[in-house]
């Protein structure tokens, strides 16, 4: 129980309505696109129909990094990045560190190995070209740039999340101020009131389930969208007169004395396997320090082990291929800033254990854009008969709230027909500016905004249900292929997107002749 | 001082008064958290802590009913933290002086 004073309680209303108000529609779309995102690697897999398995780490591949090595100009020998790309095809980015006004930057030469060992890429460029979007993921990149930055230029995108995050951490510390009762709030849906009464009540008790989830969602995300805009600058101006390059060697490198003598990179395969063995787990980032160099330093990046939280690293002699320690993510030995900075990504993510943990982020992430979206409508209700109508504002309620899954299932859709003529990265956006432009004309032109509900409910449904057989359609691998492959994922979101569009498809049953809902102000608030 | 007067200077404080002091707690935290056992909690924690300072700044604008509390917690931060990064600044043109003597 929060006991507030009147006044208070009545201000925290306030703050609680306008931080969802004035940002909420943004908010909606971050939360939506994150919760979509937390399955960005799956619906990489599920678009681009990958069948392979087995992890370009468990593969040779010590005899090429030499050979790239040699390749490569000494200036982008600073370090090497090694990560999965494509269907297990393996990613190695030579390059060096650099200032870009006031930004770090990576700039070098990015080489992608297929599975048959062949070059099949090479590329210079800097990271964001490197680690932005390709044809086969331009779908998950699409969704995951939108949830980052709603695809606003760096650094004003970054800035942007970072503050529709403060205002979710604001909605959230608000919204369990102004709850008088908070326990009996957990469990109380009241059916058989007036449908306002049930509405808030709904509102209430998927926001209250999911205030702890939300605030830690909104203090991460904020963490994350400031940490390299606001946060490292003003750092490193007040630790390291403004070094960006000094703070970050501080915070993330490997001291140890310099011993810049050339010396051939040692047995990288032998290092995947020591590393695989240790951690349980494949690799999911490698790094290489002072490639070339007696001082070559390799760091290999894992998921967290069984009841932990925080990923783990492994730190390598480069030279000599001998495993030297178990590392924290950050800085060189386990301390709380170290420690408190490595779960903020599993905490945002939900990636630490798995499947499950995905799908329990992913569940409260939609109960967060249903709090969002049904807290709105609240708000309306609430100012229903007043002087000033907010007309409007339902309808692009509706419009953002409905229609964004729509625009996101077109987006899908002009991926999987365009991914197999190579224009992907190009389609994928264009399908969804392409889906909110009839959104938006649908708003426009929709009799009545429950017309409008129907018109968006139905289209997705429909849509949903025609991805599966799209991508069969388009050159996808079949249920029965997939199952061999042992990539169930494929048929797993299938049938999700049939289950997904065939409910929505069936909630609209019947309901063409019932009377819309009676939004007469009830004392719910 | 009249009750608009009052309620102006509380926005001040939890908006763009909350924005400003966080950043500069922010970078003086960096001057004076201890380092820990790897020599970079207070290069990190500051990072970590930000939104949650902003938070903690603007909730007490709102609530806190006696406004010069809300003045005295919010500039005496602001105060702290900017002579540090002050103290930073000249101790460091002071040696950069000697150092073209």
């Amino acid at each position: 129980m929060i006991h507030l004073a009147k006044d208070k309680t009545k201000a925290m209303v306030a703050v609680h309505g306008w931080s969802g108000i004035l940002l909420g529609l943004l908010l909606y779309a971050v939360v939506l696109t994150g919760t979509v995102a937390v399955f960005a690697e799956e619906i990489g897999a599920w678009s681009a129909g990958h069948l392979a398995t087995r992890s370009a780490f468990q593969r040779p591949m010590a005899d090429t990094l030499r050979q790239l090595g040699d390749e490569t100009p000494a200036k982008y020998r600073e370090a090497v990045d090694l990560f999965e790309t494509g269907d297990h095809d393996l990613g190695l980015f030579f390059h060096r560190h650099e200032m870009d006004g006031g930004e770090l930057i990576s700039r070098g030469i990015f080489y992608v190995v297929g599975q048959d060992g062949r070059i099949v890429h090479r590329q210079t460029g800097t990271n964001e070209d490197v680690y932005g979007a390709r044809n086969d993921n331009a779908l998950s990149a699409f969704l995951v740039d939108t949830h980052v930055r709603l695809h606003v230029p760096n650094p004003w995108g970054l800035l942007l999340t970072g503050i529709l995050g403060l205002s979710m951490l604001v909605a959230a510390i608000s919204g369990l101020l102004i709850h008088r009762h908070l326990f009996k709030d957990i469990f109380t849906l009241r059916r058989s009131g007036s449908p306002v009464l049930a509405n808030r009540d709904a509102h209430s008790v998927a926001g209250t389930w999911s205030l702890p989830f939300a605030f830690v969602l909104a203090f991460t995300g904020s963490f994350f969208s400031f940490f390299g805009t606001i946060g490292v600058p003003v750092v490193a101006m007040a630790a390291f007169g403004g070094n960006v390059q000094a703070l970050t060697e501080a915070v993330y490198g490997n001291p140890g004395k310099p011993d810049p003598r050339p010396a051939a990179i040692g047995n990288m395969d032998r290092i995947n396997a020591d590393a695989i063995a240790r951690a349980g787990a494949i690799p999911t980032f490698v790094t290489i320090e002072n490639f070339g160099r007696a001082d070559a330093k390799v760091t290999t990046y894992h998921p967290p082990k069984a009841g932990a939280i925080a990923p783990m690293s492994l730190l390598y002699d480069g030279a000599t291929a001998a495993f030297v320690q178990e590392k924290p993510l950050i800085g060189p030995k386990p301390s709380t800033g170290g420690t408190l900075a490595a779960i903020m990504s599993p905490l945002h993510f939900g990636n630490f254990a798995g499947l499950l943990s995905k799908a329990i982020w992913f569940g409260l992430g939609f109960a967060m854009c249903y709090v969002t979206y049904t807290g709105i409508r609240l708000w309306l209700v609430r100012r229903e008969g007043g002087v000033r109508s907010f007309a409007w504002l339902e309808r692009t309620n509706i419009v953002v709230g409905l229609g964004l899954p729509f625009t996101l299932a077109v987006s899908a859709a002009a991926f999987l027909l365009t991914m197999p003529i190579g224009s992907a990265t190009w389609w994928t956006p264009a399908g969804f500016l392409i889906g909110a432009a009839l959104v938006i004309a649908a708003g426009a032109i929709a009799p009545s905004a429950v017309r409008l509900s129907r018109w968006l409910r139905g289209a997705t449904g429909m849509l949903l249900i025609l991805l599966p057989p799209l991508r069969l359609l388009t050159g996808g691998p079949g249920w029965g292929i997939a199952i061999t492959a042992n990539q169930p994922i494929i048929v797993t979101l299938d049938i999700a997107f049939l289950l997904a569009g065939g409910w929505l498809l069936w909630q609209l049953r019947g309901r063409a002749s019932a009377p819309s809902q009676s939004v007469a102000l009830q004392p719910a608030e | 001082m009249t009750a608009t007067t009052r309620r102006w200077i509380r926005i001040a404080f939890a908006g763009p008064g909350a924005v400003l002091i966080a950043l500069i707690m922010m970078a003086g935290m960096a001057l004076w958290l201890p380092g820990g056992a790897a020599g970079i909690d207070n290069l990190v924690l500051p990072l970590i802590l930000a939104p949650l300072i902003w938070a903690g700044l603007f909730f007490h604008a709102c609530l806190d009913s006696r406004l010069w509390r809300v003045a005295i917690v919010a500039l005496g931060m602001l105060l702290i933290h900017s002579a540090l990064i002050a103290d930073k600044y000249l101790d460091k043109s002071a040696a950069s002086t000697e150092a073209h003597r």
